[in-house]
């Protein structure tokens, strides 16, 4: 018989494995160079408790062949075999049981997908049983203690053969069309729907992609389950931002969330407002963006589309949480931005354009090429630029300086290209805005010349004063000393001798521009 | 010649001086006439609007390259001297116009300042090679006479804001010569003002910037002194009204942005292919529309009445909820 076995390895027990620890990974680029050596472990299972007492299961005839009169009776019976749980850490184990209930839940599947009437109710519990029984466990703790969702492989579920056919026998289920939400949920209750969720941080993307599915079917199907669902997102949401920053399944989530958002009624509910500016907004600044930044901005965009007066939220919020270090992200954020401004209401637009446009002249001047670049770009979108023409009395003056300057500066060649683009379009919007532009900057230029000039004027003739009150004093020093040896010989001379006199006298000052200094 | 009132007679002989001059950097007049007079759709012979956009693009690598309006006054000078001398095919048009640039940077810039001719043509993403650049260079030099300090519009203009300024000095504020030097670029930007004389040109843009200012005098007493009709200078007025109020307007054209080539590194252009999740692979669930009520944030599970089918709640009734197509979407 089996014994019990314990896991192959708890985040206390010494790794074998050799990993990088946490501060050496620079933020921004992945670093696809550092292969780690690691021990290769066995696939790990999540069914930590081995049923010690095993049931021998007997194959039971096929369902296609039962007469109508048995077949729910062997439909349950079948369901009742499915209940049982095998090791998928040992290969060899209990093989035949293995294949008789794969062989059961293919069936199942099967019958539920193409016969109608198999659903009745008596079989519902059932169900639920066996598929909360398979797929409700403790997610095992990484194999990796520092996995990173960018760039490691995830660890696989074990028990995925059984896994995968319960997961489709759940789908299957949900989309049938004798279906009758009104009795699941006296079984899919609030548990359940908690217990699915926490699904989601699983490590393997075959299941999430099945919860994300299911639970996308019973957001739609069991309308009394909604406000929970949602709610229970929020948390997992909030601890994810605030407090762990680790949770596999938010792209899955997002995804939902944006079928959601989609079909909000208008006006928007103030709790769905709150939760873009609460929840959406701040998931932008967890580390891990790269992964879901593509479904939070199409729910973003979807916000925007429903009701364009949470534009502003949205914009300002954005910039509040501008990436100030890590430029991956930054091109991300300003992705983000185009792809609001594509949609964007030019009422809307006029609010926030002037703090928007400052934060895109400091990506331009970034040293960061791709940041610069993927700035600049924006001008080669239509609508971005028919919004800029509409309003180029207050864009203009924000970048130009930025522009030229860069166009200057830059060590990257084809920004300075894009820059000339840039300044090409302004000079064909508007030539006289342009001009006078161009004037006042040649004027501050000069300006700024002028004040260099007197400041290291200044400085010069500081250190020159210093040189000249040092010599000076070394003079007055050595005249004293002289004095002091010519008194000690007796010399006839008196004691204050005219040399010396004018030497505790200050020097005029050089003079400066504004600084009012004192002698010291 | 007696002094006239207010006006420095050593400024006076200056004048004098250059208008000799001008006549030798004239374009010529039938040169200037057959551009006019070539429909613009023509496709081998140069139009007006052809040397206008050009000269355009002749101001944008100006600014860009910080060359002094001077430099570009000279280059379209020489643009149009070469234009109405040679007979161009359109298709040369880009390479005369920058190396017109060219060259006039390097007769009045300092040399350090000078942009590199491989530079230039990047930035202007011109389709011709450097050393087509160096043969127009030859042509253009061998066909025009190049004089660094030679007479345009602007050395006019800069005499008469300074005598003016002289003049009224500390009593009104008039218009700096950096106004004056963006409204002469406005102009020359037009194939029309380049028929006028520079100290023609130069005064009508004068008289008419300080028309409202108590200075008119000194500019009538130019006007006698080097010999300008009435109706000459009226008539050039009145065209650069027109040129300035159309500049003034605050008006924001719509660019013609498909013009310009955008390159950008492969990372990014790789980040911009990537497809954005606009395309959602879950359905759309509606938020139920009828009645609103608290019971749906309750989070328990109500009464019936969310399940009873009704006509308006569509897909959350009885039936099915997605179409069967849906059933067998999984892969």
């Amino acid at each position: 018989m089996e014994t019990t076995k314990l896991p192959p390895s708890s985040p206390s027990s010494p790794t074998t494995s050799f990993s990088v620890p946490s501060a050496e990974k620079v933020d921004g680029f992945p670093r696809r160079s550092m292969r780690r050596a690691r021990q290769r472990r066995s696939h790990s299972s999540s069914q930590f408790r081995y049923q010690s007492s095993q049931v021998e299961l007997t194959p039971l005839p096929l369902l296609k062949d039962a007469p109508v009169a048995e077949l729910h009776d062997l439909f349950c019976k079948k369901l009742q075999q499915c209940c049982v749980l095998f090791d998928f850490l040992d290969c060899v184990a209990d093989l035949k049981g293995k294949e008789i209930k794969r062989a059961a839940l293919n069936e199942l599947v099967e019958s539920v997908a193409t016969s109608r009437g198999v659903l009745i109710e008596p079989l519902y519990p059932e169900a639920i049983k066996m598929i909360s029984v398979n797929i409700f466990r403790t997610l095992p703790p990484s194999e990796n203690p520092e996995f990173d969702p960018e760039e490691d492989e995830p660890t696989l579920e074990a028990s995925w053969p059984h896994l995968q056919l319960v997961y489709e026998f759940f789908l299957r289920f949900l989309e049938s069309p004798d279906f009758q939400p009104s009795m699941a949920k006296r079984y899919i209750d609030q548990k359940f729907v908690l217990q699915l969720l926490e699904l989601f941080d699983s490590e393997d993307p075959r299941e999430r992609e099945y919860l994300k599915t299911i639970l996308h079917r019973v957001y739609g199907k069991l309308l009394g389950l909604r406000a929970y669902i949602r709610k229970q997102i929020n948390n997992i949401f909030l601890r994810f931002i605030y407090e762990t920053e680790h949770f596999n399944g938010v792209a899955e989530l997002l995804e939902i969330l944006g079928s959601i958002i989609n079909g909000f009624a208008l006006p928007l509910k103030a709790e769905h407002k709150q939760f873009l500016v609460r929840v959406l907004i701040p998931l932008h600044t967890a580390k891990s963006l790269s992964i879901f930044h593509a479904q939070l901005a199409y729910c973003v965009v979807q916000f925007m589309e429903k009701d364009a007066t949470v534009t502003e939220f949205i914009i300002r919020g954005l910039l509040k949480y501008w990436p100030k270090t890590c430029t991956q992200k930054e091109v991300m954020f300003l992705g983000e931005i185009e792809e609001i401004l594509d949609v964007i209401e030019p009422s809307q637009f006029i609010r926030i354009q002037e703090p928007l446009f400052k934060q895109i002249a400091a990506c331009i001047s970034s040293p960061h090429f791709q940041v610069a670049e993927r700035a600049l770009y924006f001008w080669n979108n239509e609508y971005i630029l028919s919004l800029i023409e509409e309003n180029c009395q207050v864009i203009l003056p924000l970048v130009f300086a930025t522009l030229y300057r860069v166009s200057k500066e830059h060590w990257n060649q084809t920004i300075v290209s894009l820059i000339y683009n840039v300044l090409k379009t302004f000079m064909e919007m508007n030539s006289k805005l342009f001009d006078d532009l161009t004037a006042s900057y040649k004027v501050e230029k000069q300006k700024e010349l002028k004040r260099e000039r007197e400041r290291s004027e200044l400085w010069r003739g500081l250190e020159e004063y210093e040189e000249r009150r040092m010599q000076m004093l070394t003079e007055a020093a050595r005249n004293q000393r002289n004095l002091q040896e010519r008194g000690e010989r007796g010399d006839p001379l008196s004691p204050t001798c005219p040399q010396t006199a004018h030497s505790d006298q200050p020097e005029p000052k050089p003079s400066g521009a504004t600084s009012g200094e004192t002698a010291t | 010649m007696r002094d006239l009132p207010g006006i420095d007679s050593l400024l006076l002989k200056k004048l004098k001086v250059c208008c000799a001059k001008e006549d030798s950097v004239l374009p010529r007049e039938t040169g200037l006439k057959l551009m006019e007079s070539t429909p613009a759709e023509n496709s081998s012979g140069v139009s007006a609007k052809c040397r206008d956009s050009r000269v355009e693009e002749l101001w944008g690598l100006t600014t860009f390259f910080g060359y002094s309006t001077q430099t570009f006054v000279q280059a379209v000078n020489l643009l149009d001297r070469f234009l109405t001398l040679m007979k161009v095919q359109r298709k040369h048009v880009p390479c005369i116009g920058v190396c017109c640039l060219h060259m006039a940077a390097k007769m009045i810039e300092e040399e350090a300042d000078v942009s590199p001719t491989h530079e230039l043509i990047r930035i202007s993403q011109s389709r011709f090679t450097v050393s087509d650049l160096s043969r127009m260079e030859k042509i253009i030099s061998e066909k025009l006479c190049l004089d660094p300090k030679a007479v345009t519009a602007l050395t006019f203009l800069q005499l008469y804001h300074s005598a003016i300024a002289s003049q009224s000095a500390g009593r009104e504020e008039i218009p700096s010569i950096g106004r004056l030097e963006a409204q002469l670029k406005a102009c020359l930007c037009r194939l029309v003002f380049s028929k006028a004389k520079p100290s023609v040109l130069a005064l009508s843009l004068v008289a008419q910037e300080f028309e409202s200012f108590s200075v008119m005098k000194t500019v009538q007493q130019f006007q006698k002194h080097l010999k300008i009709s009435d109706a000459e200078l009226l008539g050039w007025k009145e065209l650069v009204a027109e040129c300035m109020s159309a500049y003034h307007s605050s008006q924001c054209s719509k660019p013609d942005n498909k013009k310009l080539v955008w390159i950008v590194s492969r990372r990014t252009a790789q980040g911009l292919q990537s497809c954005h999740f606009s395309v959602p692979a879950l359905p759309t669930i509606p938020e139920r529309s009828w009645n609103q009520s608290q019971s749906e944030d309750s989070g328990e599970d109500t009464s019936c009445s969310e399940e009873s089918p009704c006509g308006s709640l569509g897909s959350d009734g009885e039936g099915t909820f997605f179409p069967s197509s849906f059933h067998h979407s999984r892969d």
